[in-house]
């Protein structure tokens, strides 16, 4: 089903499937960078599938000390999840398990909307009665008394129902170590797009699945199709020259977002990938009738 | 974007409520129809068009030309656009104000701000006796908005004040912050004797205080986010005018422990 090929990689006529979620936004900050990175890192942490980890979740990008409301430098991280009911407890857990420890850290909405969390609502009371709140203009900041002086945490947080989950490319390789270096390159293109995180480790995902299992009780299993030790033995997806295949998922804020992020993977892997051995780029999807949002690797083309 | 000019003719002799004259409320009306709006109750209250030459069109912006103590409730309920006050205003200037600006050339009365939930209020002269604060049948004082003051603030400013930053490059009076349940006072010269009696939370921020009540607990030296959070959010919205950031450690005092004790004086020196 090649429809075209830029730069001898084979570009699929297929699509990347993918589904409505619900998705907030934090701004994270610390003293340093450093100890803003690691708090967004550990509260984003095993947040990979909402199928297993509750919530999808990765850091959107680094935030300049004069976009955070504290002047100190920040993070801005996304968390996706089925729906605001599913996603409110993953934030109240990670929050005040993994920013609440936090040396120095304060906690901040990042993403304007009508609908909002309790951010606070939780964290707040860790203050045993000696928490104070700050209105300032619209925002209401809480300050909890911990051992480093104050946690600040905002009242509440945006949120958005119009998220997308599940935009992906699909990136076929003969060598396993360029797919990876050429695929990392692509991660690295979309970290440069606001409002989209890849919540898997570094961006990428080996465990592409399938829906259902021949084992009752699994809802996915591995996407055999795209096994390459499987090419011979099973219905399959692979080039015959294809030795691994890894998947990058993305999830945005806007359904725009998710197509500006799979346009610049996409770029990449055309700018860089056939010298890594990327033989071909495809898209995940389940036949276009589960999710509403389709994305044809034929319109993101550079 | 029209103006409309009202030109005080002469010092008034009675006090004037002002609290017609907002851009609200003269949308729509003939310059005759203004001419005619009472300033103040009862039959033989004078009408703007007796203590005013009114010129211009309505629109958002309201300019006094000349001022006096006796021109009470400037600005009152103001809820979009600007006053800009030659002179100075009388009590209660500002009284409910939910949004917009009121500049005021010369010094404020009593009561300014009081009950107001948003907006900004900027004396370039000083400020009287309970500014933010609560008149009787008030349950509250102030309750959102910023006032910035250039010069001093007079006695109980922030009186039982819960939201809102109040601003001073001069001094606060005796008992600034007294019974406050929130809110931010802050001034860059300094408190004068015994502020925040009763303070049961809130913030007053502050090089020197020249008494400090008993019941406050010193909680020794601090350097909280908030500071940073608080110096950030006063530049954006004075912008040039806003004091200097806050330094980053102050030495907290706690109370007013006669009550909840959860307020704050953070001594910047």
């Amino acid at each position: 089903m090649s429809a075209t090929t830029r730069n001898g990689i084979a570009i699929d006529d297929t699509f990347a499937e993918a589904f409505g979620m619900t998705g907030l936004g934090l701004v994270i900050t610390a003293d340093t960078a450093k100890w803003a990175n690691i708090c967004a890192t550990v509260m984003t942490g095993f947040g990979t599938s909402v199928i297993g980890a509750g919530a999808e979740c990765g850091i959107d990008r680094e935030l300049s000390q004069d976009e955070t409301p504290d002047g100190r430098p920040g993070v801005r991280v996304l968390m996706f999840g089925f729906s605001p009911d599913s996603l409110l407890p993953q934030l109240k857990n990670r929050v005040g398990q993994c920013v609440l420890t936090s040396p120095g850290s304060a906690c901040y909405n990042g993403l304007d909307s009508a609908k909002t969390f309790g951010l606070a609502a939780g964290p707040r009371f860790f203050g045993d009665g000696w928490q104070t709140a700050k209105k300032l203009g619209k925002r209401r900041f809480w300050r909890v008394p911990v051992m480093d002086g104050e946690f600040v945490i905002e009242d509440k947080c945006g949120y958005t129902t119009d998220g997308v989950g599940g935009g992906n490319l699909l990136v076929l390789g003969r060598d396993r170590a360029g797919l990876l270096e050429a695929t990392e390159a692509a991660v690295a293109a979309i970290a440069k797009v606001d409002d989209v995180i890849t919540p898997f480790p570094g961006g990428i995902v080996r465990s592409g699945s399938k829906v259902g299992s021949k084992y009752k009780g699994a809802v996915a299993s591995t996407n055999d199709a795209f096994c390459p030790t499987l090419k011979g033995a099973v219905k399959t997806e692979c080039s015959p020259d294809t030795i691994a295949v890894l998947e990058i998922v993305i999830d945005g804020l806007t359904s725009k977002a998710v197509a500006d992020a799979m346009r610049a993977g996409l770029k990449t892997l055309i700018e860089v990938g056939a010298a890594k051995g990327v033989t071909r780029v495809s898209a995940g999807n389940y036949g276009g009738k589960l999710g509403p949002h389709h994305y044809h690797l034929k319109d993101l083309l550079p | 974007m029209s103006t409309l000019s009202f030109n005080l003719r002469a010092a008034p002799s009675l006090a004037l409520d002002l609290s017609a004259l907002i851009p609200s409320k003269l949308a729509g009306l003939s310059l005759g129809e203004i001419a005619r709006l009472p300033l103040g109750e009862g039959s033989d209250a004078p009408a703007a068009g007796d203590a005013f030459d009114i010129a211009g069109s309505p629109g958002d912006t309201i300019v006094i030309s000349g001022g006096s103590p006796l021109l009470d409730y400037v600005g009152a309920g103001l809820d979009g656009g600007t006053i800009l006050v030659g002179g100075a205003v009388g009590a209660y200037a500002g009284r409910g104000m939910k949004a917009g600006k009121i500049e005021i050339a010369g010094d404020a009365g009593a009561y300014l701000a009081s009950t107001a939930t948003g907006g900004l209020v900027h004396v370039k002269g000083s400020a009287g006796d309970f500014l933010g604060g609560t008149r009787p049948g008030d349950r509250f004082g102030m309750l959102g908005g910023t006032v910035l003051v250039e010069g001093s603030v007079g006695q109980r400013a922030g009186e039982r004040m819960r939201r809102g930053v109040v601003v001073a490059r001069g001094k606060f009076g005796p008992a600034a912050g007294s019974r406050m349940v929130g809110g931010t006072l802050w001034t860059e010269a300094g408190f004068g004797p015994r502020p925040g009696p009763l303070l049961r939370r809130g913030t007053l921020i502050g090089p020197s205080v020249d008494e400090v009540l008993p019941t406050f607990a010193d909680c020794g030296r601090i350097d909280p986010v908030i500071l940073a959070i608080l110096s950030r959010y006063i530049a954006g919205v004075l912008g040039p005018l806003a004091p200097k950031a806050l330094p980053r450690t102050v030495r907290k005092l706690a109370g007013d422990q006669a009550t909840i004790g959860k307020g704050e004086i953070l001594l910047t020196a």
